[in-house]
């Protein structure tokens, strides 16, 4: 496109109002509106779809005030108005309503409004939500004294706090904010951690050695039979090994309970709606806020800590609540690790195809083929993925290095570094079309003045083609990065689950573990989606977590183009 | 001067590393497809023999009755016609010690009759003087120490040696498996008159383990038939077991019959009476104390007699064989026009090569539906009853006569003895043979099944199950949700392309394309989460808003672009840039609400007054959708034929009149079409109502929350921003002085549009929709979440479908590697590749022509 470009829409526009007329019918007006229609069509998709999935996200975390609503029948109810909708109601429960009601639903053409209840105390009431129609209602109250519990266990509980115990003594409870109160938690929240670490750090470690000794002994017995003097040395040691760590282990045990013996003199006893009374330890309280007496900043800092908690905590809930931040570093890790593999081996393609490779006839079918493969299903590498790599390559590293360990798999199931290396197989054609683009956009001229000088063609392309092309290449990698970290078809296949004890990083040799299943972002909300307890009450988390994704593919997306354009600039500027 | 040493190492080292590198990646790439077609591959071949062996029975004796070998190839057990038992070890044929039992023979006394359960552990003797006897033969393993092997024992190969009662195989440092035999014996039965010898039985346990019952079917010499059930009651108190017998007879037996088989069914409801010349007497024993003869068939043509007859696992299928060697399998059919007593027809469902000689033994796999025929010739072929085919054609040299036939438990060896007391072992191998092209691809007959169809059902709990693997349904399934999507994103895709390209302002076209391309960066699995969970409810609440809103909309562009027309032209041309395009927004925003607000009626009046009953089938009348479905054909065919014959006389005559006249004429025309267009698709949908011609049934049908029109919208946020951004980048390359020169010759810019940059940029807009396909094809998580799954064929856009791709993505992780349904979902993902390849390269092709020919230009 030139600059001297006329604006297309206008061109015929100028009519001819003198003289002859055009026909009407020649200026295609009601195709036009179709076709504008169409765009707007995709645009309202496009917008609306965003709208949607944001609107849910951000909202999500926002506490709501508590509606204590107290039916005509009799019945109270306690919660977070949900949402509403307007629904049919049956003829019979029509004829029971008083007549005004009967009226009123009649004029509505036999529709009633309702509104959904989030009523939290599922282990009171066994379940988490309730509608109810406008007509029962007889009284709707926000008290200020109903809290909003979010718990370790059994989701939110919505209620009053009854009674208060610290230290096994009965206290009188205030307020929320009482810093007796909050002292109070939060060391029930440090002795919590306490107890994580003992367990999941010292005692896991404790396991770690033993299962390395148990290992190590049947490498020895593999190697050298049960009858060697090296399989009793290696088993003399796993029993000194286990006598010394069994008492390290009990020890922690001990500390353990002691800890868990404090906590349970923490209690906090709380009423729902109903009177049922439920009493909870400080230590599976993770929130706790006066839902209707909650000022502007006070739901900031709820929203603020509850985001917090999303980004940096553990799922908790079947997935359905907690954070989610085993699944954002998972999805890190993988994306990072295939770029590690994608970058070079894409950039290596490329190079072959644009600068080695005599081009004819058989590289232009090559480079049709790779094309052609960024539109092979992505699900088809996940099946290539499990058979190729985590069966015969995994398999084969399973038997030659890790035998010990059989028949539990070690790499011969999904895990972190199959799953990168069949992105990294489903991405590289990005990268190589992308690289290539950008070699063949560095003028012919610099390579010749290059190889003029003297320079071999290695030093050519290291000094002046690739850095010419090095902002095409990034895009080309970022572009992959967007691709890749949006994909779930093939992980599902090649390594991830629901619900990962350990990240695929941590603090035990060998600290990255690349065998290892992880949880994924996509892959979360797909599980928590579906295949949850209650689709219902995971939606508000399946949103959060889509706005999470989305935001991130579309953050590495933008950084591509503005690099793509960047580039263009840059390019503007070289030629001569 | 010379180059430096350094710089030579360094440019070889990179000539080498790239050149290796790319060849290398490039070889993955293809790699791929190579793989899978190696795990596909197995799935074609059939079986083989590993192994084949020829020793000597060392008992001799009598004709056997049957043989069994153990799970591990180890032992073979056979019962002779004296009901004296032989054991040997396989490999070398030496004789093992048996457990001693008495049959109680005498002169007066003879074994008549002899049955077994289809693993040949329960056995039973029927005697000349009208008892029966039950039993039970175990050859069993268990792995024990190998600390606790006896001592003093005979070595019979590397790994096998015996105490002369069992075989004990190393398996390995510390670990041995023992294999016996065990032989156990019940009290007789007297089920027929005392001295009436027993010709033929058959019994199934059952009952509770504390209240075991065995139901019976015997036939005596007399010709008589009963049912028999014993129902053993344990005293709690005394400890003592009781056991009671019932007998009835079963009516309807011509009198002289002579009875070649009697076959009972696992639940004992059904007992089948074979006559020798193939004539099958079938009683329905559910009541058992009132047995009724359902059916009485001849099975076999002519003067042909039985050769042998067996069930398959699950007991549904029989085999049958004739003496002239003819092999059929018959299943059991609740058929409408039955004339039966049960409504069930015995149904030849497979019909299976023949042998060149008659058929004189059975022997039935007992994990799936592979089964041995041996023949007169002494060749014993391998067969699998679903798919028909013969796996193996097993020949010993010289004409062989068998006596007994056994299959491994493993489907892993076959096992028969010849009348010279030879016995003859072949080790085969046969994991796929479930599976030919004609299972995968065409029409199988299963089991219960009324007729042969395409069907896909993996798995289930138990061996009996007989797997179905069509990927027809699934192909279709693909298809399906292919076509609709890009029914709705074709046009959608297509229409805002050229609109960006041709009749937008460059500013406008800067923001709107990368709007249109963000759709692309949506992770699927967000689009099947809202498509799923979101969008299906409310497309299921406000269904007839929806399909209303299919016509609404483009009539409300329409007729407000024939408004349009009717603006005076200065205020047109100034309005004509972002205001008439802010406008379509808002007239797509008005006519959706008129299209929620008037869905009542619509449902009313178009689908008595409920969509989803109307669909059923269960309310309403198809003339008022047959005609909406025909209307705009209708309307296309009118408008074109107008513009054929009376557009160049109209066109003049609206260039004469004064635009708002014009507008007004045109405007008219429009309705006046419309409500011809209406008239005659009404006229026409009574014509093809009244010829029998229903929608419903078709492709619209039951409603399903998750269904294909959910899949189709969510899935145009896949396609319609592939097909866009290619077709936009194909029109936008048409070279500017094609677009000048029309524009500079008096063209509108539509004209320009329609007659030259189109048909320029055809070919790149082709394969944009081609790689649009591809697209849909392989998308996976939108049909996984938004399909519901389900393998049907059917076209119905108010039901689900089960894809390709989400097959693989739900079943894959469940499946055991290398099983037949591993390398069935492997040919699945090879199938997927070859129609995305095949669907791209094509595309690829048409678009570098399309490049050439604008370079050209």
């Amino acid at each position: 496109m030139t600059d001297s470009y006329i604006p297309r829409g206008q061109a015929a526009s100028a009519e001819n109002t003198a003289g002859r007329r055009t026909d009407l019918r020649s200026r295609g007006e009601p195709a036009l509106w179709s076709l504008g229609g169409a765009l707007a069509l995709g645009i309202i998709m496009i917008l609306g779809f965003l709208a949607l999935v944001f609107s849910n996200g951000i909202a999500t975390f926002i506490p709501k005030p508590i509606a204590v609503v107290t039916e005509t029948g009799g019945q109270v109810t306690a919660g977070e108005p949900f949402r509403s909708e307007s629904f049919r109601p049956t003829v019979e429960e029509v004829a029971t309503l008083p007549p005004d009601w009967q009226a009123r639903i009649k004029s509505a053409g036999g529709m009633v409004n309702r509104t959904l209840y989030r009523m939290g105390n599922f282990d009171v009431y066994g379940e988490d939500f309730r509608w109810v129609a406008d007509y029962a209602v007889a009284k709707r109250e926000f008290p200020a004294n109903m809290v909003f519990v979010e718990r370790m266990e059994w989701g939110p509980f919505i209620g009053t706090v009854k009674a208060l115990t610290i230290d096994g003594n009965a206290q009188p409870f205030k307020s929320i904010e009482d810093p007796v109160f909050l002292q109070a938690h939060q060391q029930a929240l440090d002795r919590a951690d306490d107890i994580r670490d003992i367990e999941r750090g010292r005692i896991g470690d404790i396991n770690h050695r033993l299962e390395n000794e148990r290992l190590a002994l049947r490498k020895v017995e593999l190697a050298e039979g049960r009858t060697s003097a090296a399989y009793r040395d290696a088993q003399d040691r796993l029993n000194t090994l286990s006598v010394t760590l069994q008492r390290d282990y009990d020890a922690l045990a001990a500390e353990v309970t002691k800890l868990r013996e404090a906590s349970a003199r923490n209690t906090l006893t709380l009423a729902a709606v109903g009177g049922e009374e439920k009493t909870i330890e400080f230590a599976a309280l993770v929130r706790i806020y006066p839902a209707n007496d909650l000022g502007f900043w006070g739901k900031v800092g709820v929203y603020l800590s509850r985001w917090g908690e999303f980004l940096g905590g553990e799922p908790r809930e079947a997935n359905t609540e907690g954070g989610v931040f085993p699944a954002i570093f998972g999805t890190a890790a993988m994306t990072l690790l295939m770029v590690l593999v994608v970058a070079p081996f894409g950039v290596i393609t490329a190079l072959y195809l644009r600068e080695y490779a005599k081009q004819g006839r058989l590289v232009s079918f090559v480079r049709i083929s790779v094309n052609n493969l960024a539109g092979v299903p992505s699900i088809v590498y996940g099946v290539f993925g499990l058979g190729f790599f985590a069966y015969v390559l995994g398999g084969s590293i399973d038997a030659l290095f890790y035998p010990e360990r059989l028949p539990s798999p070690t790499f011969g199931t999904g895990g972190l570094l199959w799953s990168a290396l069949t992105l990294a197989l489903l991405t590289v054609p990005v990268v190589i079309v992308a690289t290539e683009e950008a070699l063949a956009a560095v003028p012919r001229s610099m390579r010749e003045g290059s190889l003029a000088c003297g320079a071999s063609k290695w030093q050519t392309i290291k000094y002046i083609v690739l850095p010419r092309a090095m902002p095409g290449v990034m895009t080309g990698v970022i572009l992959a990065m967007a691709r890749g970290a949006g994909e779930v078809a093939p992980l599902m296949l090649v390594g991830v689950v629901k619900l990962a004890p350990e990240l695929p990083i941590d603090g035990i040799f060998p600290f990255v573990h690349l065998e290892r299943s992880f949880m994924h972002l996509g892959f979360h909300i797909f599980d928590v989606g579906f295949q949850s307890r209650n689709a219902e009450a995971g939606k508000p988390m399946v949103f959060v977590t889509t706005v999470l994704l989305i935001a991130l593919v579309t953050i590495v997306n933008a950084a591509a183009i503005i690099l793509r354009s960047r580039l263009k600039r840059r390019f503007a500027g070289s030629q001569f | 001067m010379k180059t430096a040493r350094s710089v030579i190492l360094a440019d070889k080292v990179a000539d080498w590393t790239i050149r290796i590198g790319g060849l290398g990646v490039i070889a993955a790439v293809f790699g791929i497809m190579l793989f899978l077609t190696l795990v596909v591959v197995p799935l074609f071949t059939g079986a083989s023999v590993e192994r084949s062996a020829v020793t000597a029975e060392p008992s001799g004796g009598a004709r056997p009755l049957m043989d069994v070998i153990d799970e591990y190839k180890t032992i073979s057990v056979s019962i002779d016609a004296v009901g004296a038992a032989h054991a040997f070890h396989i490999a070398t044929g030496t004789a093992l010690e048996m457990p001693a039992y008495d049959l109680g023979l005498s002169d007066g006394k003879a074994l008549t009759a002899f049955a077994r359960t289809l693993n040949g552990r329960d056995i039973a003797f029927g005697f000349s003087d009208g008892t029966l006897r039950l039993g039970s033969v175990k050859v069993g393993g268990s792995v024990i120490n190998t600390a606790d092997v006896p001592g003093d024992l005979r070595r019979l190969t590397d790994a096998d040696a015996t105490d002369g009662r069992a075989i004990f195989t190393t398996v390995s440092a510390d670990q041995t498996r023992r294999v016996s035999v065990d032989i156990e014996l019940g009290e007789p039965q007297q089920v027929a008159p005392a001295g009436t010898a027993i010709v033929a039985a058959d019994y199934r346990m059952g009952g509770a383990a504390e209240r075991p019952t065995v139901s019976l079917v015997s036939v005596d010499a007399a010709g008589v038939g009963r049912v028999s059930r014993t129902e053993s009651k344990t005293n709690m108190l005394t400890g003592a077991t009781t056991t009671s017998l019932t007998s009835s007879e079963l009516p309807g037996l011509p009198t002289g019959v002579v009875v070649r088989n009697v076959l009972m069914t696992d639940k004992a409801d059904q007992v089948y009476v074979v006559e020798a010349g193939g004539t099958v007497y079938r009683y329905d024993t559910r009541a058992f104390d009132a047995p009724v003869l359902a059916e009485t068939t001849d099975l076999l043509p002519g003067d042909v007699t039985v050769g042998a007859i067996k069930f398959l696992i699950g007991e549904q299928s029989l085999v049958v064989a004739g003496s002239d060697g003819s092999v059929g399998v018959y299943f059991r059919l609740q058929i409408p026009e039955a004339k039966t007593a049960d409504g069930y027809i015995l149904t030849r469902a497979h019909t299976l090569a023949p042998h060149g000689a008659g058929v004189v033994a059975i022997d039935a796999s007992q994990r799936g539906k592979m089964f041995l025929t041996a023949d007169a010739n002494g060749e014993i072929w391998l067969r699998h009853s679903t798919s028909e085919q013969v796996l193996l054609k097993l020949k010993p040299d010289g004409k062989v006569t068998y006596r007994a036939l056994a299959f491994a438990p493993r489907e892993n060896g076959v096992l028969a003895i010849s009348d010279d007391n030879k016995v003859y072992t072949w080790d085969i191998a046969a994991p796929h043979p479930e599976t030919t092209l004609g299972t995968i691809f065409g029409k199988v007959w299963y089991e219960g099944y009324p007729a042969p169809e395409y069907t896909w059902q993996s798995s289930s709990g138990t061996d009996a199950f007989e797997p179905k693997f069509s990927l027809v349904p699934l192909i279709f399934g693909t298809i399906k949700a292919t076509l609709y999507s890009l029914l709705f994103a074709i046009p959608i895709a297509l229409g805002a392309a050229i609109y960006t390209s041709e009749f937008v302002h460059p500013r406008v076209r800067a923001v709107v394309k990368p709007t249109m391309e963000l759709m692309a960066s949506l992770p699927s699995v967000v689009l099947g989460f809202i498509a799923a969970l979101i969008l299906a409810p409310i497309v299921e609440t406000w269904l007839a808003a929806i399909v209303l809103a299919f016509v609404v909309i483009p009539t409300g562009l329409f007729l407000s672009a024939y408004l349009w027309q009717l603006l005076p032209a200065p205020l047109a041309l100034r309005f004509g840039g972002v205001p008439k395009f802010v406008l379509i927004f808002v007239t797509i925003t008005v006519f959706t609400y008129l299209a929620v607000l008037a869905s009542p009626v619509f449902e009313s009046v178009f689908f008595g007054g409920d969509l989803k009953a109307w669909a059923n089938g269960t309310v309403g009348t198809s003339e008022p959708f047959t005609a909406l479905m025909s209307f705009p054909f209708i309307f296309l065919v009118i408008f074109f034929s107008s513009k054929a014959f009376v557009g160049r006389t109209f066109g003049h005559l609206l260039r004469g009149a004064d635009r708002t006249k014009a507008g007004l004429a045109d405007f008219a025309t429009w309705l006046a079409m419309v409500v011809l267009a209406g008239v005659i698709s009404y006229a026409l949908a009574l014509v093809f109502v009244g010829l029998g011609v229903d929608p419903r049934g078709g492709i619209v049908d039951t409603y399903v929350q998750r269904n294909t029109l959910v899949v189709g919208f969510a899935m145009g946020f896949a396609v319609i921003p592939i097909i866009y951004t290619i077709s936009e980048d194909a029109l936008n390359t048409v070279p500017e002085h094609l677009r000048a020169a029309s524009l500079a010759c008096g063209a509108t810019s539509w004209q320009t549009a329609v007659s030259v940059i189109m048909p320029t940029a055809m070919s790149g807009i082709f394969s944009a929709i081609m790689v649009g396909m591809g697209r849909a094809v392989g998308e996976t998580m939108i049909v996984v979440m938004a399909a519901g799954n389900t393998p049907l064929m059917e076209w119905n856009i108010f039901n689900g479908l089960r894809a390709l791709s989400a097959n693989i993505a739900v079943e894959l992780p469940e499946a055991v590697r290398d099983s037949t349904l591993y390398r069935m979902l492997f040919l699945a993902a090879l199938t997927l590749f070859v129609i995305t390849f095949i669907v791209n390269t094509f595309a690829e092709v048409v678009r570098q022509r399309f490049r050439k020919r604008t370079a050209q230009m």
